[in-house]
């Protein structure tokens, strides 16, 4: 890993292609694609990634729109009346044990999980740029001390620690947030290290650094915009993870608190009544499985298409 | 490679140490204590006594300092919640199903993860290939307990062929041994896979077959000890990974096993219990880590005989 990047393998990746700053005139009579063109022609190619990221925009749609295509919200309560009730045409999902229409409680149990997702990613990137530039860019001891915190990540497991962080904050959506972040910027962090460390010798860092420009702005200038793919390769594959953790959480009870629909806690009450009334346990598994599942698969539907030569990391 | 187990050997302590001292900060942080008056109607009187006894009332480094000295020693004190055994004689009673489970599902996950992994590289591109990609990405993706609550829903609740629950005799152990084999079976089939078409591109497999060798010995003899390494050095962590993925499992199937107590040690502020948990756990993965690291470059020629680097 610590070796330049090959010149091979170098220009056998179209993907992170160098920007230079002088636009220089292309000869008019070849013409140029973007790497991003190449990106996405290999995405296509990817069916699985396709439908995944089909199915992810449906999710995200209904997260998105839950107000709009639920007709009851998810604190209503008729617990009197149709308490566990089955699926039916009044109630799509059926009834929760608490008489809540559980076809609302899903919708809206994208929202949480998606959003936790999301925003963890974020911050996970905003966490894994900084000190990943840092470890690339200097390398010696800052590195070092960089890669020695990311180590002890590796060998706490994170779900212990998260157990113990969760129980520490109360749980709540802004601390299963921060949890996930806190354990989601090691991966953006690595990748974004790997790519600068191979374009801090390239001669166009070289030219800078003659001109006289500070390694910060370097880093900000060029060598970041050079490392987009790997930073939404990151982002991407970050979400499913902070998305597992919100739902683990839950799950044992220490993630987002009752009155917020989310996934985990639903299949965790299901689990009592799984035996008698199916669809209290079928339909936030099945939700779950399937957005985990098309993130992923659109993750690394999205890390090949951008990087190939990252596959299989 | 002395020096650089020694050296490594030095940096497990020091995160050892880290770890130890986060931890036990984060867990006396936590709001509220072992014995506090909602769960435990005791007299002041005999609460105080009980706090000094277990040297509670003691400032925080205090107690740290004293209670590291006890682990250098061998002693990790005694669980709250159960004061008539020390936590290693817990652990020697909880641990067992929770190995058993585990160790059955490494040991049924591992060779179907490495045939399903070879068949989907042999066959690149058929259904055989979608069809170990698709379990691959279900097995890594989806978490165990949404894998165990799908296999008590399918196997005990609508065909009813098997128990959802319970410890005893062996017919209750097979769907938790099927959900934790679950993540070592993914694992294995798209380690093995990546790893045999790497190897199957190589120049050496086309001089192999010029040479007139059988499909067969080309593929067991050559490709897949060339593939082996990485599936060597994934092992171990692996499977220590069960351990916090009995958790769940424990939890979907209620096996009397270690993963419950990760959860009460943190709930009812059992503190040695905790720090045994999280430190055990802790020490095993780095010293697995460091096995694995070991065993790859034992088992790499390239640097058994050039030297490290």
């Amino acid at each position: 890993m610590d070796q330049p990047l090959k010149p091979g393998s170098a220009s056998s990746s179209p993907a992170p292609a160098p920007r230079e700053d002088t636009a220089s005139p292309a000869p008019a009579a070849i013409r140029q694609r973007s790497p991003l063109y190449f990106a996405w022609r290999r995405f296509q190619s990817n069916k699985a990634a396709l439908f995944a990221g089909g199915v992810l925009t449906v999710l995200i749609g209904m997260a998105v729109f839950a107000p709009f295509i639920t007709k009851t919200s998810f604190t209503a309560q008729d617990f009197l009346t149709i308490s566990l009730a089955f699926p039916s045409l009044e109630h799509w999902f059926g009834v929760d044990d608490l008489g809540r229409d559980f076809y609302s409680r899903i919708v809206y149990g994208a929202r949480v999980s998606l959003s936790i997702g999301f925003i963890a990613a974020g911050f996970s990137v905003l966490i894994g740029i900084p000190l990943g530039a840092l470890a690339g860019y200097f390398g010696g001891r800052t590195d070092w001390f960089i890669m020695r915190v990311i180590e002890l990540f590796s060998v706490v497991p994170p779900l212990l620690a998260a157990m113990l962080l969760g129980t520490l904050t109360r749980g709540g959506f802004l601390s299963i947030v921060f949890i996930a972040a806190l354990f989601g910027w090691v991966q953006v962090c690595l990748l974004v290290r790997a790519q600068i460390k191979a374009f801090r010798e390239k001669e166009f860092v070289r030219a800078a650094q003659a001109l006289g420009a500070s390694p910060w702005y370097i880093i900000r200038r060029h060598l970041i915009p050079n490392s987009i793919s790997p930073i939404i390769v990151g982002f991407v594959l970050a979400i499913p993870l902070a998305m597992l953790l919100e739902a683990s959480l839950s799950f044992l009870g220490i993630g987002v608190p009752p009155p917020t629909p989310s996934w985990g806690q639903m299949i965790n009450t299901g689990m009592s009544f799984m035996f008698f009334y199916w669809h209290m346990a079928v339909f936030p598994t099945a939700a779950l499985a399937i957005t985990v599942m098309a993130t992923t698969l659109f993750g690394d539907g999205l890390r090949d298409a951008l990087d190939p030569t990252l596959k299989g990391r | 490679m002395i020096a650089y187990i020694l050296r490594r050997l030095v940096s497990i302590s020091v995160t050892f140490f880290i770890v130890s001292v986060l931890v036990f900060l984060m867990m006396h942080a936590i709001p509220g204590g072992p014995f506090d008056a909602q769960d435990m109607p005791l007299s002041e009187a005999v609460r105080d006594k009980l706090m000094a006894r277990l040297g509670l009332d003691k400032p925080l480094h205090v107690q740290y300092l004293s209670y590291m000295a006890g682990v250098l020693q061998g002693d990790w004190g005694v669980p709250y919640q159960s004061p008539g055994e020390t936590v290693i004689e817990l652990l020697a009673r909880a641990w067992p199903p929770s190995l058993i489970l585990g160790g059955l599902g490494v040991l049924i996950g591992v060779p179907l993860g490495i045939l399903l992994g070879m068949a989907a590289a042999l066959k690149r591109n058929t259904w055989i290939d979608y069809l170990a990609s698709a379990i691959a990405t279900l097995g890594l993706t989806v978490p165990v307990f949404v894998i165990s609550m799908l296999l008590i829903l399918v196997f005990a609740v609508w065909l009813n062929w098997l128990p959802a629950s319970g410890w005893g005799e062996p017919k209750r152990w097979i769907l938790p041994i099927i959900a934790y084999a679950a993540i070592p079976l993914a694992t294995y089939a798209r380690y093995t896979r990546s790893a045999m078409l790497d190897s199957l591109n190589k120049p050496f497999v086309t001089v192999l077959r010029a040479k007139g060798l059988s499909e067969r010995r080309i593929i067991f003899q050559h490709v897949l000890r060339n593939s082996a390494i990485p599936m060597v050095t994934v092992f171990l962590p692996m499977f220590i990974g069960t351990a916090t993925g009995s958790i769940f499992v424990e939890a979907m199937f209620r096996v009397p096993g270690l993963g419950s107590y990760f959860v009460s040690s943190i709930t009812t502020r059992d503190y040695p219990l905790e720090m045994a948990l999280i430190l055990m756990i802790t020490l095993m993965f780095s010293g697995a880590y460091l096995i694995s690291d070991i065993l790859y470059a034992w088992l790499n020629p390239r640097i058994r005989i050039g030297g490290r680097e």
